[in-house]
């Protein structure tokens, strides 16, 4: 069975990248330095159709397994394999059905819009007719179709990161990396490309591989998530999951009477709080919120209002960082 | 190798030069002075010597150092655009291969070569009555010589750029200029010391010249030069292409997204 014309796939395999054990140490940059390990035996699959998020700090090793994905990197050691092929015995030929865009990258200034994406489209092969339907389609869909033929010099960073999207998705890929696609977006853009690219997923079956700083914008869009610290891969589950694994809550209390006893019973606990006027914002164990309104109730203590935040996958990076901060305190 | 590929490489520099007067300066406007300098001065050696044939065999030592030029500068050129672009992770990340970036650029620069030829070859003849067309069927033989010199400084000059970094672009346009007075275009090699023929007669270039300056000066042309610089070409042509492609493998173990 062939999923993508020209490569052959073994029976049954829905998976379109695998990636074993991969690994990218540099050598030391200073005579008598050490080598800098960026990216350390990391393994993990991309199923087709699906979106995998790629997250973590910076200098956690997300660009560089990037860099690794698209051979403009060559690893240290592991295996990186699409469509059951090797990347390294079939770069070319796997190539043509993998697109990248990102934030960081830039096109060629002298040109304009439209020819850069011609060149782009020739590059995998698509024909002229199709390039036209295909470039109008998309440039219209991100705003910048009016901005076609100014050349890339003469466009703002907004405008750029749109034009480098349609740039990987016009040559119909089976899958897009995606670096940062939303980092220099205002928030409606923004949200455009999520839709976008959920869009593309769902209508063609793109494999996306999705790198952000921005957890809200992955937990709308991933269906997985990878998060990578110090080039390893700490955790790995779906964003729900992740989320769900952080057990404390934000509790807000707007304190009526009694604020003076409500700071003593948290401070007794050794919760973390911030008090602002009356209101108080409580970090606590989900599990603890039961037991806390209850003491406050017997302790004749009245609130007008009372909210809970749920933790979310950015309490779960948070949560993830301070522990890794505390052990390197240690 | 794809030829769609290597079109879309093609027009990726053929593009830029519908509007930027400085790579139209570089294929006509440097000849062009190049063209009136050196005639000027080869007509006042040529006057105050009394030997005529100065002029032309300064003239056309200088216009086959220009094809050596154009051509080592469009393979050097072309990746320093990519580097300065910011282009070479975009590119290197599509299915484009080696071979394929290295035949666009070679194609390339036999076009902008013949374009510099073009323009610069009446100019002599009508500023200082030198033709070119002359040389008759070995005109091929010369450019070809020339034009493979040019790509192997080019190939050597590109894999420095790569392994160095951004900051050895520098070598893109030094490395021709050590070459130069060791190819002695404008002089005999003779007229070197002894020890700078030594190393001249090792670069193809110096055969090239003294073909053309015995065909010029006594109407003989020495094939065996011509087949010696084929030889020593081919030879420093495999060991560029090969220096080349590996200052790309290295590049990738560094990473291409320094040049980002």
């Amino acid at each position: 069975m062939s999923l993508v014309k020209g490569i052959k796939m073994k029976t049954g395999m829905s998976i379109v990248l695998s990636v074993r054990q991969l690994k990218k140490t540099y050598p030391p940059k200073k005579r008598g330095g050490r080598p800098f390990t960026a990216v350390n035996n990391v393994s993990f699959d991309l199923k087709q159709g699906e979106i995998l998020g790629l997250l973590g700090p910076n200098g956690a090793g997300k660009s560089t397994t990037i860099q690794m994905l698209m051979s403009t990197l060559t690893p240290t050691a592991g295996e990186i394999t699409y469509f059951g092929q090797s990347l390294e015995k079939n770069r070319s030929q796997i190539m043509e059905h993998v697109t990248f865009a990102s934030t960081y990258v830039k096109m060629p200034w002298r040109l304009t819009v439209i020819e850069n994406l011609q060149i782009y489209s020739l590059l995998y092969g698509l024909t002229s007719s199709l390039f036209f339907a295909r470039a109008e389609k998309f440039l219209k869909f991100f705003g910048v179709w009016n901005q076609r033929s100014k050349a890339m010099s003469q466009l703002s960073a907004g405008q750029i990161t749109r034009i480098m999207l349609a740039k990987a998705f016009i040559p119909h890929p089976k899958i897009v990396l995606l670096d940062e696609p939303t980092a220099s977006l205002d928030p409606d853009i923004a949200h455009l490309v999520r839709k976008f690219v959920k869009q593309q997923q769902s209508k063609y079956g793109v494999s996306i591989l999705y790198t952000s700083h921005n957890m809200n914008e992955v937990a709308e869009v991933c269906d997985r998530v990878i998060f990578l610290q110090k080039g390893k891969i700490v955790a790995h589950d779906t964003p729900e999951n992740l989320a769900k694994s952080v057990s404390s809550a934000r509790l807000r209390l707007w304190v009526s009477d009694g604020l003076k006893r409500t700071a003593q019973h948290i401070k007794d606990q050794g919760w973390p709080v911030q008090i602002e006027n009356r209101q108080v914002v409580i970090e606590l164990d989900e599990v603890e919120i039961a037991g806390f309104l209850a003491v406050l109730a017997s302790d004749g203590i009245e609130y007008t209002q009372i909210s809970i935040d749920k933790p979310t996958l950015e309490d779960y990076f948070l949560n993830l960082s301070s522990d890794h901060q505390q052990r390197r305190g240690k | 190798m794809k030829w769609h590929r290597i079109k879309a490489m093609f027009l990726r520099h053929l593009y830029p030069l519908k509007r930027d007067f400085d790579l139209m300066s570089d294929m006509a406007y440097w000849p062009l002075v190049d063209t009136i300098l050196w005639g000027v001065t080869g007509q006042w050696l040529s006057d105050t010597s009394g030997v005529a044939s100065i002029v032309a065999t300064i003239l056309i030592g200088m216009i086959l150092w220009n094809i050596i030029w154009r051509a080592q500068s469009e393979v050097g050129r072309n990746l320093m655009d990519e580097v300065w672009n910011q282009n070479l992770v975009n590119l290197f990340s599509t299915p484009l291969t080696t071979v394929e970036w290295l035949v666009s650029v070679v194609g390339l620069s036999l076009i902008k070569t013949v374009i510099t030829l073009s323009i610069i070859t009446p100019v002599m003849y009508f500023l200082y009555d030198v033709n070119v067309l002359t040389l008759g069927l070995w005109i091929p033989v010369f450019f070809g010589l020339c034009v493979m010199s040019g790509w192997w400084i080019g190939l050597i000059a590109a894999g420095i750029v790569l392994r160095g970094g951004p900051r050895a672009q520098t070598i893109i346009w030094t490395l021709p200029g050590a070459i130069l007075p060791f190819s002695a275009i404008y002089f005999s090699v003779d007229k070197l010391p002894q020890a700078m023929q030594t190393i001249s007669w090792l670069l193809p270039t110096t055969y090239v010249m003294e073909s053309m300056r015995s065909w010029l000066l006594s109407g003989t042309l020495s094939t065996q030069f011509l087949w010696i610089s084929l030889l020593i070409n081919i030879l420093y042509l495999v060991l560029a292409g090969w220096f080349f492609v590996r200052s790309l493998a290295y590049s990738k173990k560094i990473g291409l997204d320094r040049f980002t």
